[in-house]
C-alpha cells in the first residue's frame, strides 16, 4: 500500500488554495494571510511531491499588459487526492478557502 | 517622482532578494530570481498609492515579503542537496542493513579475487598427490633436505623392484635461464621425465610437440613473475644453462607441496641425468608403491633398509605425501558449525518474542521476518569466507598450513561475532516493519521495581511498536517485551513527509 503525504494544516491550506484557483505565491498570501517565508517554501516542497505543478507564464502576456511573467501553479491529480484526505483530517479546510472565492475573482 | 525613503527601501529590498539568492544553488538561482523579482513587482504594484508611493507601513509589509525568500532560497538549497527524504525513510531499515552487509560481502569477494593466495588453496584442495606416492629419504635425515643421490636412484631404477612400481627423481640448483635478451636467476629442478606422472599433478596450457628440445614446466609463481601470466608461453624456447629448452607447461598453484621451491623443472631421461650429474649428488627420490610395497607398509610401516653406493647398508625411511588440503568450503563448513555451536555460550539465541501481547503476527511478517534472518545469517557466513580468504593470503601468495589455520580461526571468529550481531540486531527491529527501534527513553526508577518496570523503552519510527527492555530481569518482566501500538497512534509519526 502506497501511503498518501500527510499534510500539516498549513500546507493542506495552500493546497486548498492552489485547488480554489489562487495560482500564485502572493495571491496565495492574501487569502492565508501567511508570511512569504511560509507559503513559497511549502509550495516548493509541494512541487517537489507532485502535488502541484508550476508554469511560467508566456512572455508575450505579460508584454501586453506591461508587467514582468509569472509564475502559476496547479494542482495535479495526486494532489487532488492528497487533498481529499486531507479535507477529511481538517474539516474546516473548505470553509476558510471556499473554490467559489476565487472563480468569482 | 520617487521619495528618498522609497528609494532606500526599494534598494534594500532587491539586497534582500539578490543576497537570498546566493543561497540557492547556482543551477536553479536564475529562475528562482525571476520568480521573486516578478512576484515583488506586484507585491509593491498591489501596495502602491494611486500616485505611485508608498506608506512606511507598505513599506515594511513588502520588505517582510522580501525577507521571506530567506527562507524560500534555503528550502530550495535544501531540497538541491537532499532531493528526496529516502534516506531518512532508509535509515536503520532492513533493506539498509541488506546493503551494507552487501557491499561488505562484495568488497571481502572483490579483494579475494585478486589474491593470488586464495588461488593457490583452491588448486591445492583440486589436486591432489598420488595416494601411494612416497618420498624416501634417510631415516636420519629431516625430509627437507636432499639426501638420496642421484646414483643410488639410476642404480635402483635399473633393477628390478619389489616393493616400488615407479620411482622419481630431482635436484634443484640455482641456474640462470635466458628468456629472449633477459637473464633470469632460477631454481632449476633437474628431474626425471616421470616426476608429474608419478605424483599425479596436471599441467595447464600443456603444450606437446616433437622439437626434440628438452621439456620444462614452470612453476605458477614464475610463469606469473617472469611471463606476467601470459597462456601463450608454453610451446616457447629457453635457454638454460648450455642447453635450449622448451616449455612444457606450467603447474597449477599450490599444487606442489614438496621440498624445495623450484622455479622450473627441467624434465630429463635417466641417461641424461646420469651425465649431467655426479653420482654423489644428492635430490629427493619419490617411489610409487607397488601392491605388495602398499602391503608390507600397512605390515612393518615406511621403514627401508637398502645399500648405497658403497654397499654399505643404510636406513631410509617413506613419508606418505597425500596431506590432505581441507579446501576453502570445508574449512568454512567447519568454521560455521563451530560458530553455531559456540553462539549459545556467547549469546542469547531467543529473538525476543513475547506472547504476552494479544497481537498475533500475520504470516506474511513472520515469513518476512524470518527470512530476513536468514539472510543476514548467510551475509554474515559469505563475509567470514572471503574476509578470511583476505586476512590469510594478503601477506602469503602460496598454499601454507599455517595460512589455512590462520582461515580457520579467521572465520569462526567473524561468524561468531557476525552470528551474535544478527542477533542482538533482530531483537532491535520492529516484528511489522523490520526498522530498527530508536530513541531510547530510561523508564522507571530501580529502586521501585517491585511497583514498576524499569529499564529502556524504545519506538519504532513506523509508528509500529514500542520495546521494553528491562533494566533487571525479574520474575515477572525477564525478557523484552513489544508493545503493538494501534492506528490512533499513527498521526503522531512521519511514515511519510509531513509538513
Amino acid at each position: 500500500m502506497v501511503a498518501e503525504a500527510k499534510l500539516s494544516h498549513t500546507a493542506a491550506m495552500i493546497l486548498q488554495a492552489i485547488s480554489a484557483g489562487y495560482v500564485y505565491g502572493f495571491s496565495i498570501m492574501e487569502m492565508t494571510g501567511l508570511p512569504s517565508g511560509t507559503v513559497y517554501p511549502a509550495m516548493r516542497r509541494l512541487e517537489r511531491d507532485d502535488l502541484i505543478r508550476s508554469q511560467w507564464e508566456r512572455q508575450s502576456i505579460a508584454d501586453a499588459e506591461q508587467r514582468p511573467p509569472r509564475k502559476y501553479y496547479k494542482i495535479t491529480t495526486t494532489g487532488r487526492a492528497t487533498l481529499e484526505s486531507s479535507r477529511k483530517r481538517y474539516p474546516l479546510l473548505e470553509r476558510l478557502i471556499p473554490a467559489e472565492e476565487a472563480s468569482s475573482r | 517622482m520617487k521619495s528618498p525613503s522609497d528609494v532606500a527601501f526599494s534598494a534594500l529590498q532587491q539586497t534582500a532578494l539578490h543576497t537570498a539568492a546566493l543561497l540557492v544553488p547556482s543551477a536553479e538561482r536564475q529562475e528562482w530570481t525571476f520568480e521573486w523579482v516578478s512576484e515583488l513587482w506586484h507585491v509593491r504594484r498591489s501596495f502602491a498609492r494611486i500616485d505611485e508611493t508608498f506608506s512606511l507601513e507598505s513599506q515594511g509589509e513588502i520588505t517582510r515579503f522580501c525577507l521571506g525568500a530567506f527562507a524560500d532560497a534555503l528550502c530550495v538549497r535544501h531540497q538541491a542537496v537532499k532531493p528526496t527524504d529516502r534516506h531518512a525513510h532508509m535509515h536503520g531499515s532492513a533493506a539498509q542493513t541488506l546493503l551494507w552487509l552487501s557491499v561488505a560481502f562484495l568488497i571481502c569477494l572483490f579483494i579475494a579475487s585478486f589474491l593470488p593466495g586464495v588461488e593457490a588453496e583452491n588448486e591445492a584442495a583440486q589436486f591432489q598427490i598420488s595416494p601411494n606416492a612416497l618420498l624416501i629419504a634417510e631415516a636420519t635425515d629431516d625430509s627437507a633436505n636432499p639426501s638420496i643421490s642421484a646414483g643410488l636412484y639410476l642404480d635402483w631404477k635399473s633393477t628390478h623392484q619389489r616393493y616400488f612400481q615407479d620411482l622419481a627423481f630431482y635436484h634443484v640448483t640455482r641456474e640462470t635461464a635466458q628468456t629472449g635478451s633477459e637473464r633470469i636467476s632460477w631454481n632449476v629442478a633437474r628431474s626425471s621425465t616421470n616426476l608429474f606422472a608419478l605424483l599425479g599433478l596436471p599441467l595447464m596450457h600443456a603444450s606437446n610437440d616433437d622439437s626434440g628440445l628438452p621439456s620444462v614446466i614452470l612453476s605458477h609463481d614464475a610463469w606469473i613473475r617472469s611471463f606476467a601470466g601470459n597462456p601463450e608461453v608454453p610451446g616457447r624456447i629457453l635457454r638454460i644453462g648450455h642447453a635450449n629448452v622448451r616449455i612444457a607447461g606450467i603447474a597449477p598453484a599450490g599444487a606442489w607441496r614438496l621440498p624445495g621451491s623450484p622455479d622450473v623443472w627441467l624434465l630429463q631421461p635417466d641417461a641424461q641425468i646420469a651425465s649431467d650429474l655426479p653420482a654423489r649428488t644428492p635430490g629427493y627420490l619419490f617411489a610409487q608403491l607397488s601392491p605388495r610395497g602398499q602391503a608390507a607398509a600397512q605390515r612393518s610401516g615406511m621403514g627401508i633398509s637398502a645399500r648405497n653406493l658403497e654397499d654399505l647398508l643404510i636406513d631410509l625411511s617413506g613419508t606418505s605425501l597425500t596431506v590432505p588440503v581441507e579446501g576453502p568450503w570445508n574449512l568454512s563448513a567447519f568454521a560455521l558449525f563451530l560458530a553455531l555451536l559456540a553462539l549459545p555460550a556467547v549469546s542469547s539465541v531467543s529473538l525476543g518474542e513475547t506472547h504476552l501481547t494479544p497481537h498475533r503476527a500475520s504470516f506474511r511478517e513472520t515469513l518476512r521476518r524470518f527470512l530476513f534472518l536468514a539472510a543476514k545469517f548467510g551475509l554474515i557466513a559469505g563475509i567470514a569466507l572471503f574476509a578470511s580468504y583476505d586476512i590469510a593470503y594478503c601477506r602469503t601468495s602460496s598454499y601454507s598450513g599455517g595460512a589455512e589455520c590462520l582461515q580457520l580461526i579467521a572465520c569462526f571468529a567473524i561468524c561468531l561475532t557476525g552470528f551474535r550481531w544478527t542477533l542482538a540486531d533482530q531483537r532491535k527491529r520492529c516484528p511489522v516493519c523490520l526498522r530498527r527501534v530508536t530513541n531510547p527513553a530510561s523508564v522507571g526508577l530501580a529502586s521501585r521495581t517491585f511497583l514498576g518496570w524499569n529499564g529502556i523503552e524504545m519506538i519504532c519510527m513506523g509508528g509500529h511498536t514500542l520495546l521494553h527492555v528491562p533494566a533487571q530481569p525479574t520474575s515477572w518482566f525477564s525478557d523484552q517485551r513489544w508493545l503493538y501500538l494501534d492506528s490512533s497512534w499513527q498521526f503522531l509519526f512521519a511514515d511519510t513527509v509531513i509538513y
